[in-house]
Formats: structure tokens, C-alpha cells, sequence
């Protein structure tokens, strides 16, 4: 009885004001809204695919467009620098600043190399006459939706290796705590988490 | 929240989502059919996500105040806009053949 009497004490003067119901800073609130706003973008973006490639009677066969192996080495490169930048959080967030500069800078390398490979890629489709409006496989929309959510993705990308740069020159600096390197990681890791839908989506399916 | 997670926890879930990515790269490979290795992947998919959210972003440590609204409120309108276009696709696609 007396539990109950305490949890209701407890959530009464939970509504009363003072104190964070979430139990985050507002700062990582805010991230957390940002990061489900840019989900539904490329909700978004996805379903309207998946109304075309139902609309459609025909659809490229994804393995003769693109070369399966250089998409798996970026889905490798990508979960290698999620698993970096978790470290990278763990050790800003026990004080191991070396260790935590060392392994956002190995993030942000994950993420160049991924572009890179990206870069490769758009190159050997726009070098085989795909454009937004048209390619050699018949199906306009296909090209249209790859260059559209692979190219929105990729600059999700290189946004975040450019905020992983200025966030290791802060932690070096002692500029930066634990808290700022775990929000520029959950940023990291949803681009991330993204890259497993398209990838699965787009790719796969 | 990440006070929580040892280094070789993130490692771990690394392994597991390699191995779930190269399983996802070989099923088209093995005999299933169509809808299987549909099903299979789209499983693998939501798996990676868990893991990732879970694991890499440490929403199991959160209060489920937060981490219940951010994953139901998202899967389920990401959900709900693919029904409601998505869907549409098939019935158009079934007019237009003859």
C-alpha cells in the first residue's frame, strides 16, 4: 500500500513542473525530434518509391546496375564507423579524450571512404547514360529515385563528416564534453540507420 | 548513457550486424522463394534497426517515456504513409494491364 501511495506522490509531482519526464538534456530532446522529423523525410521518400516500383510492370534488375560487392563494402565501411563512433561516445563520456578524438576522427574516415565510393558509383551511372529524367534500363523513375535518395543520404553524409571534424578538433581542444560527442554521434548513427533501410529497400528488394 | 555500454558490447553488436548484412547479401543465393527472402529481409532489416537504436544509440537505457514514443511514433507513420501510396502502386499497376 504504501508503494502505491508513493508512486502516486511521485507521478503527481512529476506533472507539477521541475523535472525532466524524459530524463535527457534538451539539447539531446531536441536532436531525438530532429532525427524522427528526418526519418519521416525519408519515409517519405521510400514509400513514394515503393508506389513506383508497384506501379511499374517492369523494374531493373538491381544486380546487373550496380555492383553488389562496392554496395556491401559501404554497408561494411558504414557499420564500422557506427561501431567507432559508440566507442567514440564511451570514451568521451568516461574522460579518455585521446581515445574519443582518435576514434571520431576513424568515424569521420569511415564516412570519406563511403563517399568515395559513392562518388564511384554515380560516376559509372552517369558515365552509362543515367540522368533524373531517363537511363539505358527503360524505367525513368529508377535513376530518378536512385540519384534522389542516395544522393539526399550521401549529403546527410558528408554533413557529418564535416561536424565529426569540428567535434574532434574540439575534443582535442577539451572544448567538446561527453554529452556534445554523444549528440553528433546519435546524428551519426542514424545516418546509419537509414542506410539499412535503402540499403534493404533500394538494393535488395 | 553510454556509462552503461562496455566497449566490446558495441563491438559485439558490430559482429552481429556484419553477419546479419552478409546474410542479407547471400539469401538471394539460397532456394527460398520469392516471399521468404522478402520476409527474411525485411526481418534482417528491422533487426539491424534494433540493433542500432538499441545498442549504437542506447534507447534501451532510456526512460520508455522517450524511447516508446520516438520508435512506435515513427515505424507507425513511416508504416501508415507506405499503405496509404504505396499500396496504391499495385492498383494501378493492375489497371494498367490489360
Amino acid at each position: 500500500m504504501d508503494l502505491v501511495t508513493t508512486d502516486v506522490a511521485a507521478t503527481e509531482a512529476h506533472w507539477k513542473g521541475g523535472v525532466s519526464p524524459f530524463g535527457v538534456s534538451w539539447q539531446k530532446l531536441m536532436m531525438w525530434l530532429f532525427l524522427v522529423s528526418d526519418a519521416l523525410l525519408f519515409a517519405g521518400f521510400l514509400a513514394a518509391y515503393g508506389f513506383e516500383r508497384l506501379a511499374s510492370p517492369a523494374w531493373p534488375e538491381r544486380s546487373e546496375v550496380f555492383s553488389m560487392a562496392a554496395i556491401g563494402t559501404m554497408t561494411f565501411v558504414l557499420i564500422t564507423s557506427s561501431a567507432t563512433m559508440a566507442t567514440a561516445v564511451g570514451a568521451a563520456h568516461r574522460g579518455d579524450l585521446r581515445r574519443a578524438t582518435r576514434f571520431v576522427l576513424l568515424t569521420a574516415l569511415g564516412g570519406l571512404i563511403f563517399l568515395g565510393f559513392q562518388a564511384t558509383e554515380w560516376a559509372a551511372l552517369i558515365g552509362e547514360g543515367a540522368s533524373l529524367t531517363g537511363n539505358p534500363w527503360g524505367v525513368p523513375a529508377f535513376s530518378a529515385f536512385f540519384f534522389m535518395i542516395t544522393g539526399f543520404h550521401g549529403t546527410h553524409v558528408l554533413i557529418g563528416v564535416i561536424v565529426l571534424l569540428l567535434v574532434a578538433a574540439r575534443v582535442r581542444a577539451g572544448r567538446t564534453s561527453g554529452s556534445g560527442v554523444e549528440l553528433v554521434g546519435l546524428y551519426w548513427h542514424f545516418v546509419d540507420l537509414v542506410w539499412v533501410f535503402i540499403f534493404t529497400c533500394f538494393y535488395l528488394i | 548513457m553510454s556509462g552503461h555500454t562496455s566497449y566490446r558490447t558495441y563491438w559485439i553488436t558490430w559482429i552481429v550486424l556484419l553477419v546479419l548484412t552478409l546474410s542479407m547479401l547471400f539469401v538471394e543465393a539460397t532456394p527460398f522463394t520469392r516471399i521468404l527472402t522478402v520476409l527474411f529481409l525485411l526481418g534482417a532489416m528491422l533487426a539491424k534497426a534494433a540493433l542500432i537504436g538499441g545498442w549504437f544509440m542506447h534507447l534501451r537505457f532510456e526512460r520508455p517515456a522517450l524511447w516508446i514514443p520516438l520508435v512506435a511514433g515513427t515505424l507507425l507513420t513511416a508504416a501508415f504513409l507506405f499503405f496509404l501510396i504505396a499500396v496504391d502502386g499495385a492498383a494501378m499497376q493492375r489497371m494498367a494491364v490489360p
